[in-house]
């Protein structure tokens, strides 16, 4: 069978299209986050932030099923949303205070997150009495989660990151490569932390139907530990890093749709592929030039 | 030059005035970082923070630079409150060489044009004046040749080029050094001595250089304050006698020791009229000036 025809059936129209579609837009902007991710060492910050967002959802199906019909509506990914960008204000806040260390901080924040997350969707559960929650795709994104509805806040949030990074681009890439001296020099430091957390979380809230509260971060850290394996450019390490995470998001796609495999955990072992690849490519290349 | 004189010269306009400054950080119980600190950084010289680890150095240097809340007494530079000299980059900082990341895909070019592109506006780029002072500051400390080169393949002498290339591409009053020479062997020594040389020749700049290696306080400094906790003295650097450096470094040595007796000082290079030498003095009741 082949795969084009296939994915223009009507069948698959309807859910096909709009994942391809909200994938691409997590896409382009997992990718200049991810690089920012890697180089400011915040891989498990993120991690932190999207387990967050299982309380979120453990909320708003609390909520629904206590009768307020927004919560899975309109409300829904505020909530989730604010959820996340708490997450990273609790973990700032303790890592500042120096009463935990960072790790630690996640890491409390994380464990506590997912339990707050079961144990309101377990209630939601009992008070409903239906069987309905679907584990394993808000853990590990599923196709059909992901509907037209969906499009618009991806755009939305699309222009709020990709706008976000523009404007901030040079304080943000300065604080990154070296905080303190940024501070030094009038770079508002807590702010772009604060920055940083907020749109990483918004891409997460995004991201999260397709590739799952456990997968959604992969995608944050993937495509910029590839492209800064093969480039010391930052031009190049911004188009590679697209590049990783729109072929990862494609053919991720692609696989799950034809295998039925969960959708998070084909687009993650597409990208970890190519990581490895990358891994393999650079160090070719690294022997080419000391050959030299 | 002779720390009494500068200390009385009330004329000049200090770059730098610490007053009575004393630090704790929350949740130390009381035991303070810094503790009344006086000091004055006068115009054009080059001033050694010397002290041994754990002495504050760190902290007086971030206090500097307004990076710190909640100390006791007045720091001015350049007569205004840290926090708004380093937003207006009147202060240039070069960290630790360890502390930025060499991993990241940047160019020397990049790196000494992040300080001084904070400040611009959201499409603009640097204006010919900005990106002239970016060149004259590779070049003058000599790394013009590199400029296209990614930062991750350059040695470490080459790299502490690029950081002090950075603080004077915004041209700034004061340049401060934190632990130079941390990991630098003689010749980098040397060879970090003569550009400190250089660069305080041709921009006239004040310097303060934060450091526990006496190596560079000899290398590259007029005179030198003493940090452990207070302001010990400030004396050139041939007045850092086996006295002087025995009382500083006491807690260090009574760290691996016990408790060591060391007689307080009187050393001769110590200016009697320096507050540090004015308070132990008058604590002390002896027969000061006090």
């Amino acid at each position: 069978m082949g795969t084009l025809e296939h994915l223009g059936g009507a069948e698959a129209s309807g859910l096909f299209w709009p994942s391809l579609l909200v994938g691409l837009i997590v896409a382009v902007l997992c990718s200049p986050l991810s690089v920012l991710v890697v180089l400011k060492r915040m891989a498990f910050v993120g991690q932190g932030i999207s387990h967050a967002a299982f309380g979120g959802i453990g909320l708003t199906t609390l909520l629904a099923a206590l009768g307020w019909a927004a919560a899975t509506g309109g409300a829904r990914l505020p909530i989730i949303l604010a959820f996340c960008i708490a997450a990273g204000a609790i973990v700032s806040w303790l890592s500042e205070r120096g009463s935990a260390g960072v790790d630690t901080a996640i890491g409390v924040v994380l464990v506590g997150s997912m339990t707050l997350g079961a144990l309101l969707l377990d209630i939601a559960q009992r008070r409903t009495g239906q069987a309905g929650v679907e584990w394993e795709s808000i853990l590990f994104g599923a196709i059909e989660a992901v509907t037209w509805n969906d499009i618009w806040p991806a755009l939305g949030a699309a222009a709020i990151v990709l706008g976000s990074l523009w404007v901030l681009r040079r304080p943000m890439l300065f604080w990154a490569f070296d905080e303190r001296a940024s501070v030094a020099f009038g770079v508002p430091g807590p702010a772009m932390r604060l920055v940083l957390m907020v749109l990483l979380s918004l891409t997460i809230v995004v991201a999260m139907k397709l590739a799952g509260v456990v997968l959604a971060t992969a995608l944050l850290v993937l495509p910029g530990a590839t492209a800064l394996r093969l480039s010391d450019r930052l031009r190049s390490v911004l188009l590679l890093s697209g590049a990783a995470a729109v072929v990862g998001v494609l053919a991720g796609l692609v696989i799950s749709f034809q295998s039925d495999l969960p959708t998070g955990a084909a687009i993650v072992a597409v990208l970890v592929g190519l990581y490895a690849l990358s891994l393999l490519a650079g160090r070719a290349w690294q022997q080419n030039e000391a050959d030299r | 030059m002779n720390g009494a004189a500068t200390e009385n010269d009330s004329s000049k306009t200090p770059e730098v005035a610490y007053e009575h400054v004393s630090f704790t950080y929350p949740g130390r119980n009381g035991n303070a970082a810094l503790s009344d600190i006086c000091l004055r950084v006068e115009p054009g010289e080059r001033l050694g923070i010397f002290g041994p680890n754990g002495a504050g150095k760190s902290t007086l240097l971030m206090l500097t630079m307004g990076l710190l809340r909640g100390y006791s007494g007045t720091i001015r530079v350049f007569g205004m409150p840290p926090r708004q000299a380093s937003t207006r980059r009147l202060i240039g900082y070069v960290p630790q060489r360890s502390r930025a990341e060499r991993a990241f895909p940047l160019s020397v070019r990049q790196v000494v044009r992040m300080p001084a592109q904070v400040g611009l506006g959201l499409g603009s780029s640097m204006s010919r004046g900005g990106a002239e002072r970016v060149a004259d500051a590779m070049e003058l400390v000599g790394v013009e040749d590199l400029a296209d080169a990614p930062i991750g393949s350059l040695s470490s002498g080459q790299f502490q080029r690029v950081m002090i290339a950075r603080s004077l591409a915004c041209r700034p009053r004061i340049l401060i050094l934190d632990e130079p020479t941390v990991g630098v062997d003689m010749d980098g020594q040397r060879r970090f001595a003569d550009l400190l040389g250089l660069v305080h020749d041709r921009l006239e700049l004040t310097i303060m250089i934060v450091t526990h290696d006496l190596r560079t306080i000899a290398a590259g400094c007029d005179r030198v304050a003493c940090l452990a906790k207070n302001l010990h003295a400030h004396v050139s650097p041939e007045g850092l006698t086996p006295k002087v450096l025995a009382e500083i470094f006491s807690h260090d040595i009574a760290g691996m020791f016990g408790d060591v007796h060391v007689d307080a000082h009187r050393a001769e290079s110590c200016p009697e009229t320096c507050p540090a030498h004015r308070d132990r003095t008058r604590n002390e009741g002896s027969d000061g000036d006090a």
